[in-house]
């Protein structure tokens, strides 16, 4: 079996081929964050799994440690539902970010929800320090000298916690650098030794932003470290000549994202889960994106609600 | 290159029009490698600034922790702060940016930036480093002295907001009659103490003189004895020193560290 000392670790750690083993299928699942759910005419996560459990297989809790879980995010994992956790708030490439009392929240808040793994955009989550007012996210800078920061980040995470981090491509409409955003993120993951999260829209941002084609540098993309896709809907915007989209997680697709999300769903063998993100919107609203979604699934990343397994396999 | 140099370039890029105007001027840009600036030149300026209200949003992040400050100075004044040197110091060095505000205000609203100056610290005040048989004046509480006046002014302006703080301001602009310093340095000063409730909210009130010279003697970690001396020369009977200490301590005015 390949192996790698990781960080701190004095023992050896098997390598990602190796790890992700253990991760469980979830399927097609759901994302939420804090307060989201209870907004008038949000989509109610638990609602959408009593009504298609095959829509709502897992939820992913986006967290804000200064703001902690709300009470649906609770509820869920109470049920003993299955979650994944996505950060809000950590610059990966900061050390400095791993303070103590922040990393003692999130432990606190992974034992509510006992994730399958973390994962969040790997970019800036605050300027300054983490404060109130200072929140934002913004896109690395794409160039050789951010991927060994953003890698130490991941690794260093991963060791505080015990679970796999995966690197999400940030959304943005300013992008700096002179690496294509895969790359950077192939490198990241490569340096860290982990999985990746793909958003399948964010990614149409920056081709579009970049003047590429939909799939350009997809071919030489590890696909075999991708364990999640996000799909959402995106909104076209102009303002004084200048186009961009904005992350509006709405139910309509850009033909980009879906064109994206296609090849990916074809391509990552490793899959584990889908999340559908689009918590600002009803129940009805959101079902025929879900259905599209879910008919693009390969078999294998349709498991029964509750029988999700390590390692692909199906109860 | 420094990828930090630049995300923080790009963040002041985000807020601040006059420092896009600087990255694609003539003139060196400090903390920014030729080739850094060269890398944020080749992104479309207009791509830092798609978002138009993220400079509004720190505006009334910063009405929110100093609105009577903010109905002191101006929203104009407020606004200016995202342009200063000790906002991009807030950015470069991860600081706080109330805190940063806080800073820049110095005498801008006097007492009243003073007061809320030290709100802003005790939300966010850290747990003091451990000094064994030392004290320290407790971290929920702040001990000020400002112009006299300067309370009432605080309450009465707290009221006149309302719950809207920034709309007022937006509305009606400044509120005029600020207590400002005298002259002498004595001049009508009032004390005040600040304490921070255990559920978020702030106890503002007066406080003696002695009480609140004391309390900032203790600022700073002091030995039991050296307190003690420091009552005695505020007024407490050199046999009454050691009660003082011990009331403060089970009151919470002073830690034992």
């Amino acid at each position: 079996m390949p192996a790698t000392r990781g960080i701190g670790y004095p023992w050896r750690v098997p390598d990602f081929c190796a790890r992700r083993e253990l991760l469980p299928v979830l399927g097609l699942g759901v994302s939420t964050e804090y307060g989201a759910s209870l907004a008038a005419g949000a989509l109610d996560p638990a609602a959408l799994r009593r009504a298609r459990p095959d829509f709502g297989g897992f939820l992913e809790v986006g967290v804000e440690i200064a703001k902690g879980l709300d009470a649906p995010a609770t509820a869920w994992a109470s049920a003993g539902w299955p979650t994944t956790y996505h950060f809000l708030d950590i610059n990966l490439d900061e050390p400095e970010d791993l303070e103590r009392e922040w990393l003692a929240g999130v432990r606190a808040c992974i034992a509510t929800l006992k994730p399958a793994w973390l994962c969040g955009d790997a970019g800036l989550w605050h300027f300054g320090g983490r404060d109130r007012g200072q929140m934002l996210l913004l896109p690395p800078v794409l160039i050789a000298e951010s991927v060994a920061p953003m890698a130490e980040g991941i690794r260093a995470l991963r060791e505080a916690t015990g679970l796999e981090v995966l690197p999400e491509n940030p959304p943005g409409s300013a992008f700096v650098g002179d690496l294509h955003l895969l790359e950077f993120f192939a490198r990241v993951a490569e340096a860290a030794d982990t999985g990746l999260l793909l958003d399948c829209a964010h990614l149409a941002m920056y081709q579009r932003l970049q003047g590429h084609a939909p799939l350009d540098g997809l071919d030489d993309f590890p696909w075999d470290r991708v364990i999640e896709l996000h799909v959402a809907g995106g909104r076209e915007r102009s303002d004084g000549g200048f186009h961009w989209i904005e992350d509006e997680h709405g139910v309509e697709l850009l033909p980009d994202t879906w064109a994206i999300a296609r090849l990916a769903l074809q391509r990552a063998s490793q899959l584990r889960a889908v999340v559908v993100e689009c918590e600002r919107n009803p129940l009805p609203a959101v079902l025929p994106l879900f259905e599209r979604v879910a008919a693009a699934l390969p078999a294998r990343l349709r498991p029964v609600p509750g029988d999700s397994q390590p390692g692909g396999a199906q109860a | 290159m420094n990828p930090r140099a630049i995300q923080q370039a790009i963040v002041r890029m985000m807020i601040d029009p006059a420092f896009v105007a600087a990255v694609h001027g003539r003139r060196p840009v400090p903390g920014l490698a030729e080739d850094e600036r060269a890398l944020l030149r080749a992104v479309d300026r207009r791509a830092f600034t798609t978002d138009r209200f993220r400079r509004a949003r720190a505006v009334q992040a910063l009405v929110e922790e100093y609105p009577v400050s903010a109905a002191a100075i101006g929203l104009t004044a407020v606004d200016s702060f995202l342009s200063a040197p000790e906002f991009a110091a807030c950015i470069t060095g991860r600081g706080s940016m109330a805190l940063a505000f806080g800073t820049w205000l110095k005498d801008q609203a006097s007492g009243i930036g003073v007061i809320e100056a030290a709100m802003a610290r005790l939300r966010r005040s850290p747990i003091p480093e451990a000094s064994p048989g030392a004290l320290i004046c407790g971290p929920r509480f702040a001990p000020l002295i400002v112009p006299d006046g300067t309370l009432a002014w605080y309450e009465a302006t707290r009221a006149w907001l309302g719950d809207h703080a920034l709309q007022r301001i937006a509305e009606d602009g400044q509120r005029p009659g600020l207590p400002r310093r005298g002259l002498t340095r004595r001049q009508g000063e009032e004390f005040i103490l600040l304490e921070a409730r255990a559920d978020g909210g702030m106890d503002l009130g007066t406080a003696s003189e002695a009480l609140v010279r004391l309390l900032r003697f203790a600022a700073q970690p002091r030995s039991r004895r050296a307190l003690e001396a420091e009552a005695v020369t505020r007024g407490a009977e050199p046999h009454e020193a050691a009660e003082v200490l011990d009331d403060l301590l089970a009151g919470g005015l002073l830690l034992a560290i």
